[in-house]
């Protein structure tokens, strides 16, 4: 992520109201600085006076000082450098994992070269400057994790129980300290609070209330006692100093993974397609085991799904002086997979829009509901990582309400097998109210790319009661 | 060939420009003031040609050694034999001779409707384009009513139709002596008010039939609304050419339709304006049945083998899109 755009996207959402945060969902970013931004270090000339401010300063809590003492060897930058050239395309942070030689990293530091090994190579820089290749041995981008192989070896700071052994719990308000390379700028340790679990994101995720940059993705988050709590992997760019991580049993599982496996996957596009395919199992798994709950807008009755993963916000024209009113509802997972910096998936999105109008006649509401529905996007033909989209269209009345029905289909061009679905529906049966709706899931099978849909039109309805 | 003869000179699209009667043979032609026609071109000689009789009741027109000559069908000639459509150059002058029995074609029926020019279409004209505008703009206004907005639109679409009629008058007078700018402004005002109906009529069959091309490939339409102005404008200004001038108003359509097909293409990867049909209708005006969700996913069914056909072939640039969007 661009970290110019990185400052855009957080400047455009503290402008937006809180009550009405936009629709689409992915807020919490992981953090990857690119050469733009990470090449443009502050001149030595100005770093000297901040380092004298510093020691003017009282020392940094002992904690930490003796921690980055104790693990500065074990903490290594992961870069990613373009093969021709070896200028670096994006860097982030990974530790080692005891004596052994393999780095645990965020998978999205490494999904450059995961995905495109012709192009890109990976690189490790340690704290006394030396550095080395990298080799890609296992990736879990549902977790956005990966663990590679250097040719180093660690000192043993960070230690990962082997097998099924338990970690160390965690107490909410306890500290932990997260270490990195923020921003390309050097080697650096950040102290913050650990506060529980989040489950907003579809898999745990931790929440931990200190800074996190760009750069240091990757890097672990360590209790006082040197125990790894978790790996750095993305913050909220409309909070403060709220961050993420992912929890340490997740690598123990990567690690468990890595030890059992001969040798490394020559292309990792298929172990990515598996993954997600797992992934959109579950999902779907989890949004369809009870049937859609149902709002009423107006005489419509809708489905959504409201859950931890899921949120729904509203808005309405209702105070606007229009002669016509439009509510929406959207509902999106807040979070996706990160699969390259211009593809995440995984995702599920829902959106109503109820138009009605007394005033405008039928012909003038007509025109205005066609407006709105022709102003739908469902991707270019040009995408790299999607195929154009296939589209049917057809009237379609389920068991209350008929319905203009329009599907499209894309499907990824690296991961046989995953599609992406948009069901667009219109009602059909007044001429003074309109019922627009849609659903998007992102990255699923054929089948349950059909199912949902299909899930999703049956269940729009009318209430019969109030049918004229 | 019987006198009094008559030498005409023509425009390169055979055009009279001059006509002149002579009484007798020989007729002296040339520059000079000692002839009997003149002729008002510095690329030929004061002495250039005369025609004669041939003996045999025709006419000969004779070069008397100037430097340009006598050119016929291309060809430098020391003698032509002139019939009435003979035409010869001499420099850069055409001309031909015609004899007082020269027979010509029969009259033809008017077919003009001289009351329908001038003011009355003019206004007919106006008042199309002005309710097309009022009407589209009234369709597409889900705002409250604002009075200006429809006199800016209508004004607007009012000196639009001037400049475009006003052009046509141009050249009506360039190449037709009149003007006719009444009549331009009504062939603009029904083309308007012709896309203004097919515009309403198509979509709502198009809902109503579940005729999906319609919406797709109906703005082609409004070009063949063009291409029928074009002719109609031509035909204003000459009368006389309606095949030719219908054959350049199709070329010019199909050349439109192409571009848009084209560029279509190129922005979207699909022949059609738009993915899907996005017009929506009073329930009223609907015929065609509704289908069942069966039938509905069956045919989303289908769709797998397009995208996976598709996906086989490649993507396209990635590197651009990746370090663009990251």
């Amino acid at each position: 992520m661009l970290l110019a755009g990185l400052c855009a996207v957080a400047g455009a959402r503290a402008a937006e109201p809180a009550a009405a945060p936009a629709p689409k969902p992915p807020a919490a970013t992981p953090d990857k600085p690119t050469p733009a931004r990470s090449t443009a270090k502050p001149p030595p000339a100005s770093a000297a006076p901040a380092a004298s401010e510093h020691a003017a300063l009282p020392p940094p809590s002992s904690a930490a000082q003796k921690l980055y003492t104790a693990a500065r060897a074990d903490i290594l930058q992961v870069r990613v450098l373009l093969k021709n050239g070896r200028t670096q395309s994006s860097v982030g942070s990974g530790f080692l994992i005891g004596t052994g030689d393999l780095v645990v990293t965020n998978y999205h530091v490494v999904s450059q070269f995961a995905l495109d090994p012709d192009t890109y190579v990976g690189e490790w820089v340690d704290t006394s400057g030396q550095r080395g290749n990298v080799e890609l041995l296992a990736v879990d981008v549902l977790h956005d994790l990966a663990v590679v192989r250097v040719s180093r070896h660690g000192t043993g700071f960070f230690r990962m129980p082997a097998g099924q052994s338990p970690l160390v719990p965690l107490t909410q308000g306890q500290y932990l300290y997260s270490m990195g390379n923020p921003l390309d700028l050097g080697f650096a340790i950040s102290e913050g609070a650990y506060n529980g679990v989040v489950t907003r994101s579809f898999y745990d995720q931790l929440m931990f209330t200190g800074p996190i940059n760009s750069g240091m993705s990757g890097g672990p988050s360590v209790t006082a006692n040197g125990d790894v709590a978790g790996v750095n992997v993305s913050k909220r760019l409309d909070g403060e100093l709220v961050s993420f991580l992912v929890p340490a049993r997740y690598a123990q599982q990567l690690l468990n993974q890595v030890a059992l496996q001969a040798k490394a996957p020559k292309d990792f596009k298929p172990v990515v397609t598996a993954q997600l395919l797992q992934h959109q199992d579950a999902m779907l798994a989890r949004l369809l085991e009870t049937p859609l709950s149902l709002k009423a807008m107006g005489p419509y009755r809708v489905p959504v799904r409201e859950s931890e993963q899921m949120r729904c916000w509203g808005s309405s024209n209702v105070k606007a002086d229009k002669p016509y009113t439009v509510d929406s509802t959207s509902c999106a997972m807040e979070t996706a997979i990160f699969i390259s910096g211009a593809l995440q998936t995984g995702q599920i999105s829902i959106r109503h829009e109820f138009l009605r109008s007394s005033e405008l006649g039928a012909l003038r509401f007509a025109e205005l509901a066609s407006t709105s529905f022709r102003n739908e996007n469902f991707g270019s033909y040009k995408s790299a990582h999607l195929t154009g989209p296939h589209c049917t269209e057809q009237f379609v009345k389920n068991k209350t309400l008929p319905l203009r029905a329009v599907m499209c289909v894309r499907a990824y061009r690296k991961f046989a097998g995953l599609y992406d679905f948009a069901l667009l529906t219109a009602s059909t049966d007044a001429p003074l109210a309109s019922l627009q709706s849609r659903i998007d899931a992102r990255g699923v099978s054929y089948a349950n790319g059909l199912r949902v849909t299909r899930t999703f039109l049956e269940a729009l309805s009318r209430s019969s009661a109030e049918q004229p | 060939m019987r006198a009094p003869y008559y030498i005409e000179i023509l425009a390169a699209n055979g055009d009279i420009l001059q006509r002149q009667r002579v009484d007798s043979l020989p007729i002296r032609i040339g520059r000079g003031y000692d002839n009997d026609f003149i002729l008002d071109d510095a690329h030929t000689a004061a002495s250039h040609a005369v025609i004669e009789a041939d003996g045999e009741d025709g006419l000969l027109l004779r070069d008397l050694g100037s430097r340009n000559g006598v050119i016929h069908r291309g060809r430098r000639q020391p003698e032509v034999a002139m019939t009435g459509h003979t035409v010869v150059r001499l420099g850069h002058t055409r001309l031909r001779v015609r004899g007082a029995d020269q027979p010509v074609a029969a009259e033809l029926s008017d077919t003009a409707m001289h009351g329908w020019e001038g003011t009355r279409p003019a206004v007919a004209g106006l008042t199309m384009i002005g309710l097309s505008a009022a009407l589209s703009n009234w369709l597409g206004d889900a705002d409250d009513f604002e009075p200006i907005a429809y006199l800016m639109i209508i004004a607007y679409a009012l000196a639009g139709g001037l400049v475009w009629a006003s052009i046509w008058a141009v050249a009506n007078r360039l190449f037709g002596q009149v003007a006719r700018f009444g009549r331009h402004l009504f062939i603009i005002g029904c083309g308007l008010a012709a896309m203004e109906v097919w515009e309403l009529g198509s979509t709502a069959l198009a809902y109503s039939l579940s005729l999906e091309w319609l919406t797709r490939y109906g703005r082609h339409m409004y070009i063949v609304i063009i291409g029928v102005m074009i002719y109609h404008h031509l035909c204003t200004i000459k009368p006389r050419h309606m095949r030719r001038f219908a054959l350049v108003a199709t070329v010019l359509a199909i050349i439109g339709s192409t571009m848009v097909l084209l560029s279509n293409l190129q922005s979207s990867g699909r022949l059609g304006d738009e993915p899907y049909m996005s017009v929506l209708y009073p329930p009223v005006l609907r015929v065609s049945p509704n289908h069942t969700p069966d039938a509905f996913f069956k045919q989303a069914q289908t769709l797998q083998a397009g995208a996976d056909a598709e996906r086989g072939k490649g993507g396209g640039d990635e590197e651009a899109e990746d370090d663009s969007e990251e």
